[in-house]
């Protein structure tokens, strides 16, 4: 082990030992702070970031899945739309749903991949903010429930039906994911069925993956996520549908939308939000490069949406509370 | 009635009964014996995390990104203990007593000026990093500085309390001396009394060093990066061979900060964390030049962090920062009193969680501590015929492994750990947070024993009584008050740290906290902290209350 | 040398809560004066001695030094008396774990500003005045030692030294040779008295032979009221008895 040769060396030792390490790492700073701009979270050129902020155009999304993955989408979207918009464009990390909307409201982030009800809060406390454009999927959105084998529940036809998760343990994905709680929780009220009706508390896992992984593995008896993460992941064959499968797809409903700040306008001209619409919705699967961000984002190709589209998530929000 | 009472049963007896009972109330409360609480479900998964301790991803990659997540968890630490300590050493001087009696010689003033620094700091030391991360987050963005501030804030505060009490503790006849011999009373403060409490404030800083990686590893989790953010993302997406590679960075990481730091503080001559009432002469074995040359090494590394990370200073107070502020303030007030019937069984809840967690380290703790003890090896107090034997070596070091592993990962980690096995709510919860504090408990514990006085052991030892008696008459006796002590600080610590792991699905007022700042319900997340507020101080009342009638005793 | 008092004390009562350190005591003491306190313990040389220098103030009466009332002074002009008048503590009172230099050079303090008084802590300032006070107390080696690493007689020396670099016009050394040898005792006496003439010495004794031998006055202290006040020819052996008597 590892562990061990410290114990024995005496304290003086150590003490070089110490020292000659200190000098060894801090020689190395440099280097490690040069190589990580592209790593999740850059913490060291957050401040060039902010110093030329009012020419970056600045994008995030809420972390809904593999980080790893967003950041290789998100890097080549970059890219696309810089050359597009002829502007400097750049991705931030942000590592949970409440501070992806907190991040668009301070004005670090210019435009944000929202799910439904975080696009609707951000666009609440950010006055002037517009839904710019979705996917086509996104207008007729799904979630679906899913269920370990070995719990006995068994496929069913319609909302009502959703009581025979009745004292099965349940997991959500994360509290303010749209797909993975908001509209989940409003269909099960729908058909009677309360938080306290599962076995034990009902779990968080955060994210559509951690769902999916925990009622493989489990954990937890039954879960819900978002349809097209689920679609994915079938595809990908990372799905062992020997253990787990649906059983029950939701009704419809919109979900995922660009939102973009009011403050870019003043930064880049009226007509921005416009272009970057624009810009957005030629992605065109058939040229190699923005074939790969539409399949990144599961999408044949984005369409625009308007603030209206979301009353209905809005109402619902108020419903359960998510929204005050 | 208590004083009849008394005459019968000692109050500490009384005062274990009283825990005893708080124990069983607080396992009754988390359902343990109404409803569901273990998961069998989960055990598969738990295994192929535990398996994977033995394989960690090596990979040239995840090497990379483990140093340069290291680095930042690093530079985060010494930034905030930086601060902290700098903030620590100016509030700590203004709220100590001896400086409003005899420097400022405001008698009449005194107790308008030292009350309320002291309860003017006793605020921000109530309140979570986790929480003023989340404040600094509304009003400066993305920026590192937030975890900087997070850290520098409440430690700024908690430091600022204990150099107080290390100032107002030290002798104050040479600092009388001179101020009666016309000396200007800042001029002999600067002169006398610094220097006298110089080492037990330097001690204390590196101590506080340790705690501030622990909470740079938690301000990760909230998405500060470095190695809590990474930790984190591995763990949800169950990646537990990148996980554990994370692990033993963590690992090394702490390991290295308690070493350094012991190392330093022996050198020094004080020799134990936080327990600096106990006036041991000094043996020094380091010259006040060799303590200065530390200094140059120190600024070099607090001026890399800071270069490292690069905090945006000037967001501080610009105007965009106090737009936010103010708006962040309009948009909590006024305080949403409508779900305050709910805030009650959420704060029996809190308190229970933080009871189970204090048990479960204490109890954890004192396991431990002794064969992780030193002195056992060394004086062959417990071994004496002094024949080579390994097997309490071996025994140190797995303690040792143990408590520290227990350490270094944070309390949300250990609580999503051990939510494969259990279903969500306080259990969960007070297993993750009893787990991260007994590895501090057992460490401390075993500073106890090692800082023991053995000339009392050496004569029960010399009289032909067996070791379990000298354990029983000599070592538990001198050890257990401090014990005690410690356990009784720690659930004030824990109390506070049930924010952070109710952040990730533990019950209490944590999860509430989580769900209202999800829904940006700030009127009623007002309301909620006012809440925690008043649990905190109660429990820091009762913890006060315990102590001292434990002393007098 | 002028007749004036230079230190006068005029009906001075001092309590502690009920306890009464110290009953209706007077005294006038001229500057160039050797006075000897003597007493049992607990007869109230210390409580004495931290009136004179003005760390307590008396409960009814008044101390004057230096022609001023001590306890009406403002702070500022408090502190200027003060200066004036330097102690010796029995328990010294030194800072333990900083260097012989900086706890001699204390003795500037009164003089030295802040800033001064910072940088001389890090690099010692005044060298030689220290240099010189150690060397009239015989240490001058130990100018760089710290200080809890020398015995207690060279510690008492440090105090002295301290005193010395003050160069006050009073000094007042409550018990300066009570935990010394004969021949230490001697030496710190001799010390002591070979200051100045025009400088005035207060100082507490347990050791009437040392105060006869060396002190010009003995004042005597009995229960917390003065027994006798006298030229140290005109103390007899009677007056000593009665002032020991239990």
């Amino acid at each position: 082990m590892w562990y061990l040769p410290n114990l024995e060396i005496s304290v003086l030792q150590l003490m070089k030992r110490l020292l000659t390490s200190a000098f060894l790492f801090l020689s190395l700073l440099p280097l490690s702070a040069c190589s990580n701009n592209s790593s999740p979270n850059s913490s060291a050129n957050s401040a060039a970031q902010t110093k030329t902020q009012t020419k970056t155009f600045v994008t995030g999304a809420i972390p809904d899945q593999d980080a790893e993955k967003l950041q290789r989408l998100y890097g080549k979207l970059s890219q696309y739309l810089e050359a597009e918009l002829k502007t400097p464009v750049s991705y931030k990390p942000v590592t949970d749903y409440t501070a992806a909307v907190t991040a668009f409201k301070v004005g670090d982030l210019d435009m944000v991949w929202f799910g439904g009800l975080t696009g609707v809060q951000a666009r609440l406390q950010v006055p002037g903010a517009e839904a710019l454009a979705q996917r086509d999927i996104d207008a007729k959105f799904h979630s679906v429930f899913i269920a370990n084998k070995n719990s006995g529940i068994q496929p069913i036809n319609n909302l009502k039906e959703l009581t025979v998760l009745k004292g099965h343990s349940f997991t959500f994905g994360s509290e303010s994911s749209t797909s993975g709680r908001l509209m989940p929780q409003y269909f099960l009220q729908q058909a009677g069925v309360t938080l306290e009706d599962f076995k034990g508390q009902s779990g968080f896992s955060q994210n559509h993956d951690a769902t999916i992984a925990l009622v493989t593995a489990g954990t937890y008896d039954a879960g819900v996520l978002n349809e097209q993460v689920w679609q994915k992941r079938l595809q990908e064959g990372k799905i062992d549908r020997s253990k787990i499968d649906v059983i029950w797809r939701s009704p419809e409903y919109y979900d995922y939308h660009w939102v973009i700040s009011p403050s870019v306008k003043q930064r880049f001209g009226d007509d921005f939000p416009q272009k970057v619409q624009t810009a957005l919705m030629k992605l065109d699967p058939k040229v190699a490069e923005q074939k790969e961000i539409l399949e990144l984002f599961g999408a044949t190709k984005f369409v625009p949406t308007k603030n209206e589209n979301y009353a209905r998530i809005e109402q619902v929000g108020r419903e359960i509370g998510k929204i005050k | 009635m208590s004083r009849p009472a008394s005459r019968f049963i000692s109050p500490s007896l009384q005062w274990g009964m009283i825990g005893l009972i708080a124990i069983a109330l607080s396992l009754w409360q988390a359902g343990l014996f109404r409803q569901t609480v273990v998961n069998f479900n989960g055990f598969p998964l738990l295994w192929r995390f535990v398996a994977a301790s033995v394989h960690p991803d090596l990979s040239y990659d995840l090497l990379a990104t483990t140093l340069q997540a290291s680095l930042v968890t690093l530079a985060y630490a010494v930034c905030g203990t930086f601060l902290s300590v700098t903030i620590g050493a100016i509030a700590g001087v203004f709220c100590s007593e001896v400086w409003w009696l005899e420097v400022l010689r405001a008698k009449r003033l005194r107790y308008f000026g030292f009350h309320s620094v002291r309860a003017i700091l006793a605020f921000p030391r109530a309140i979570h990093e986790l929480i003023w991360g989340l404040f600094f987050l509304n009003i400066w963005g993305l920026d590192p500085l937030v975890a900087v501030a997070a850290i520098a804030i409440p430690f700024g505060a908690i430091t600022a309390k204990v150099f107080s009490e290390i100032l107002d503790e030290t002798p104050r006849q040479p600092l009388l001396a001179l101020i009666n011999s016309g000396v200007a009373p800042i001029t002999a403060f600067f002169y006398t009394l610094l220097p006298q409490a110089f080492l037990n404030l330097l001690s204390y800083s590196f101590y506080r060093f340790e705690c501030s990686i622990r909470s740079a590893a938690v301000l990760g989790i909230i998405g500060a990066g470095g190695l809590g953010y990474e930790i984190l993302l591995s763990l949800q997406s169950l990646r537990y061979e990148q996980l554990w590679t994370f692990f033993y960075a963590l690992l090394i990481l702490n390991g290295g900060v308690d070493i350094a730091s012991a190392t330093l503080r022996n050198q020094l001559g004080c020799a134990s964390r936080i327990d600096l009432n106990s006036h041991r002469p000094t043996k020094r074995n380091i010259s006040n030049s060799r303590i200065f040359s530390l200094f140059p090494i120190a600024i070099a590394g607090v001026a890399l962090s800071f270069w490292y990370i690069q905090p945006d200073l000037s967001k501080i107070g610009s105007p965009r920062s106090q737009q936010l502020l103010h708006q962040i303030v309009q948009t909590s007030l006024p305080p949403n009193f409508t779900g305050i019937a709910e805030l009650i069984p959420l704060s029996v809840e809190t308190v229970a969680m933080s009871v189970l967690a204090i048990a479960i380290a204490a109890s954890g703790g004192l396991l431990l501590a002794f064969p992780a003890a030193q002195i056992f090896l060394l004086s062959g107090l417990l071994n004496r015929r002094g024949n080579a034997n390994l097997f309490p070596l071996v025994l140190l070091v797995i303690a040792r492994i143990v408590l520290l592993l227990c350490r270094a990962i944070p309390a949300p980690i250990w609580a999503l750990v051990v939510l494969y096995v259990l279903f969500p709510g306080i259990l969960p919860g007070a297993i993750g947070l009893g787990l991260h504090n007994l590895g501090i408990l057992g460490r401390l514990f075993a500073e106890v024993i090692e800082n023991l006085e053995q000339p009392p052991l050496k004569a029960l030892s010399a009289g032909g009584t067996p070791n379990s008696l000298v354990f029983l008459y000599g070592v538990l006796p001198a050890t257990m008050p401090r014990f005690l002590a410690y356990t009784l600080y720690r659930w004030e610590v824990c109390m506070r740290e049930t924010v952070i792991v109710g952040l990730v699905g533990a019950g209490g007022l944590g999860r509430l906290l989580t769900e209202q700042l999800s829904s940006f319900d700030y009127q009623s997340l007002i309301v909620t902290l006012g809440a925690f507020l008043v649990l905190t101080f109660l429990v820091d009342w009762i913890s006060g209350r315990v102590r001292r009638s434990l002393r007098a005793s | 040398m002028s007749s004036d008092p230079i230190i006068s004390v005029d009906r001075v009562t001092l309590q502690f809560g009920q306890f009464t350190a110290l009953t209706d005591i007077s005294l006038h003491i001229v500057a160039g004066e050797r006075v000897a306190l003597v007493g049992s313990s607990g007869a109230g040389k210390s409580t004495l001695i931290r009136l004179l220098n003005g760390t307590l103030e008396p409960t009814r009466g008044e101390v004057q030094a230096f022609g001023q009332k001590l306890h009406q002074l403002k702070p500022k002009h408090h502190r200027q008396i003060q200066r004036q008048i330097g102690t010796i503590y029995q328990q010294l009172h030194l800072v333990d774990n900083l260097r012989v230099i900086h706890n001699v050079n204390a003795g500037h303090l009164g003089h030295w500003s802040f800033l001064k008084a910072l940088i001389s802590l890090i690099v010692p300032l005044d060298v030689a005045t220290a240099t010189q006070a150690l060397a009239q107390v015989g240490i001058p080696e130990k100018l760089y030692d710290r200080t809890d690493r020398l015995s207690g007689g060279q510690q008492q020396r440090v105090a002295i030294a301290r005193v010395l670099v003050q160069n006050p016009m009073v000094i007042l050394a409550d018990e300066p040779i009570s935990s010394l040898d004969r021949e230490l005792s001697r030496e710190v006496m001799e010390i002591l008295c070979n200051c100045q003439s025009s400088r005035t010495l207060i100082v507490s004794l347990h050791d009437v032979d040392v105060a006869l031998r060396y002190c010009d006055r003995m004042i005597g202290l009995r229960r917390g009221r003065i027994l006798f006040d006298a030229p140290s020819t005109a103390v007899s052996s009677e007056m000593i008895a009665d002032l020991y008597r239990l």
